[in-house]
């Protein structure tokens, strides 16, 4: 197996110049998104060159204790870009949303690390930190469409939710309907990319996995357990958001509250 | 206090609702005798959806008390007092699915699992109210306004409630079928009626006309 080979600072430097082209494109039809690109690559850069410098001491160190650390500082960032990036206003989810991406991504992790891989040191940075990072960006991206699915459904559908309250449902059977739409909704992009995936698109473990020179077989067994570990950790995850954040989010007479929503 | 003992079947007290910063209800009270037929009338944003929405607790007073059937709405016991309510709201919004799944869909739920046997009165209804049984398999979405609120108060009569709330539930019927509505609630001797209209077909089936202005002390 071949090694793979590293880039140079300097080469990398000149990878930069194939911005010209979304630049130029950009320009020559008048996007004006000029100034977010440039703060995108730089806090792409800065961010990744960061972390990068941070994880070879992590490595180095390889302590079992600050893996677990940095795996919940990653989770704690998770968490709070949730909070900032959904269209609701979930300060007081801070909680249990750390509960959702915890249990969302330690579970997968936990299953993939023992019984699948059989990992002896599965604490070890090199398995848990990736692992965890890429189970805990789907978990992530799926509670952001969850949660905006399900609260906003409800709002949107106040007279609907507020009949079947009428009706005598209690809380859990008047919010199912919606609970089984945001569930589908934040699924769906992961079932999606889980049936056309090798076909349209060759994922970034597997990409990795190939670059680091191994046999593209163990990369699609990678990949095969991986898909399945986001799966799993995305309807995981989802379903504690929801769960874990409807006790706080209605009165005692089931009605939503309405600082959850951002436009009121 | 035993639900047959009492006298009062809805007493509001002194409701107070402001809604961002203009007072709705002030100082309403309106007392509605169990089997009594009562209908409120008052020009719109008279307060009259909001007074209904209140006993169902989809609104909170700001002061003021509501009692149900004897006892005093709180917190802990206004679930359980939605059991003895049924609600059709003005342009009712039933959800989505077949009639016939919305039809069954409040009998799913725990409270009413023992009237799930009501459903086999569902054609003799629907036949009082000229509702052919071909709607059933029909989209919900795909109703016509009077189709709907029929349906809707054939879900609010199978659900057997001690009191019904009806917000201008006859107001896309056609006189035909408001009559129909009206002489079957009529002759519902035990079933307490509170409702809200404006036309004077369905005034006529009122045991009392309260006007908004009479109670609402603004």
């Amino acid at each position: 197996m071949n090694q793979i080979i590293d880039i140079s600072l300097l080469r990398l430097a000149g990878g930069y110049l194939l911005l010209i082209f979304p630049l130029a494109i950009m320009l020559y039809l008048r996007v004006g998104m000029l100034r977010e690109t440039a703060v995108a690559v730089l806090r792409m850069t800065v961010q990744l060159l960061f972390v990068g410098l941070y994880l070879q001491v992590v490595f180095k160190l390889n302590n079992a204790f600050l893996n677990l650390a940095w795996v919940a500082a990653m989770i704690l960032v998770a968490d709070l870009s949730i909070l900032k990036g959904c269209r609701l206003k979930l300060k007081r989810f801070l909680l249990p949303m750390f509960i959702a991406l915890l249990v969302g991504t330690a579970l997968p992790v936990i299953a993939f690390a023992g019984p699948i891989l059989r990992l002896p040191g599965w604490l070890d940075a090199q398995y848990i930190i990736p692992l965890a990072g890429m189970i805990l960006g789907n978990c992530l991206r799926a509670d952001i469409i969850g949660l905006n699915n399900f609260y906003q459904s409800i709002h949107k559908n106040e007279k609907a939710y507020h009949q079947s309250l009428a009706y005598g449902a209690a809380l859990t059977e008047a919010v199912n309907p919606f609970f089984r739409d945001a569930l589908r909704s934040a699924l769906a992009p992961t079932i999606a990319s889980m049936a056309t995936i090798g076909l349209v698109s060759l994922p970034g473990m597997m990409t990795g996995v190939i670059l680091a020179g191994a046999d593209p077989f163990t990369a699609i067994k990678y990949q095969i357990a991986i898909m399945i570990a986001i799966f799993s950790g995305t309807a995981i995850t989802v379903f504690l958001a929801i769960r874990l954040t409807v006790a706080n989010s209605f009165n005692a007479y089931g009605i939503l509250h309405s600082d959850i929503l951002r436009d009121h | 206090m035993n639900v047959s003992d009492s006298e009062i079947a809805v007493q509001l007290n002194k409701l107070n609702i402001v809604f961002d910063g203009q007072q709705v209800l002030k100082d309403l009270s309106l007392s509605v005798s169990h089997g009594d037929k009562v209908t409120l009338t008052g020009p719109s944003g008279s307060g009259k959806s909001t007074v209904l929405r209140c006993i169902l607790g989809l609104v909170l007073p700001d002061s003021g008390t509501i009692t149900i059937l004897g006892e005093t709405v709180t917190r802990h016991n206004i679930w359980q007092k939605r059991h003895h309510i049924a609600y059709v709201a003005q342009e009712p919004d039933l959800g989505a699915g077949s009639v016939k799944e919305v039809i069954e869909s409040p009998f799913t739920y725990r409270a009413n699992s023992r009237l799930r046997g009501n459903l086999d009165r569902l054609p003799a209804i629907m036949g009082r109210f000229n509702l052919s049984q071909k709607l059933l398999d029909k989209q919900i979405t795909r109703l016509s306004g009077g189709e709907k609120q029929r349906i809707a108060l054939v879900i609010a009569i199978l659900l057997d409630r001690a009191i019904v709330l009806l917000d201008e539930a006859s107001s896309a019927l056609d006189t035909k079928n408001k009559q129909a509505v009206a002489e079957y609630l009529k002759q519902a001797d035990n079933t307490t009626v509170l409702s809200v209209a404006h036309d004077s077909e369905w005034l006529g089936f009122a045991t009392r006309v309260v006007d908004m202005k009479e109670i609402n002390q603004m």
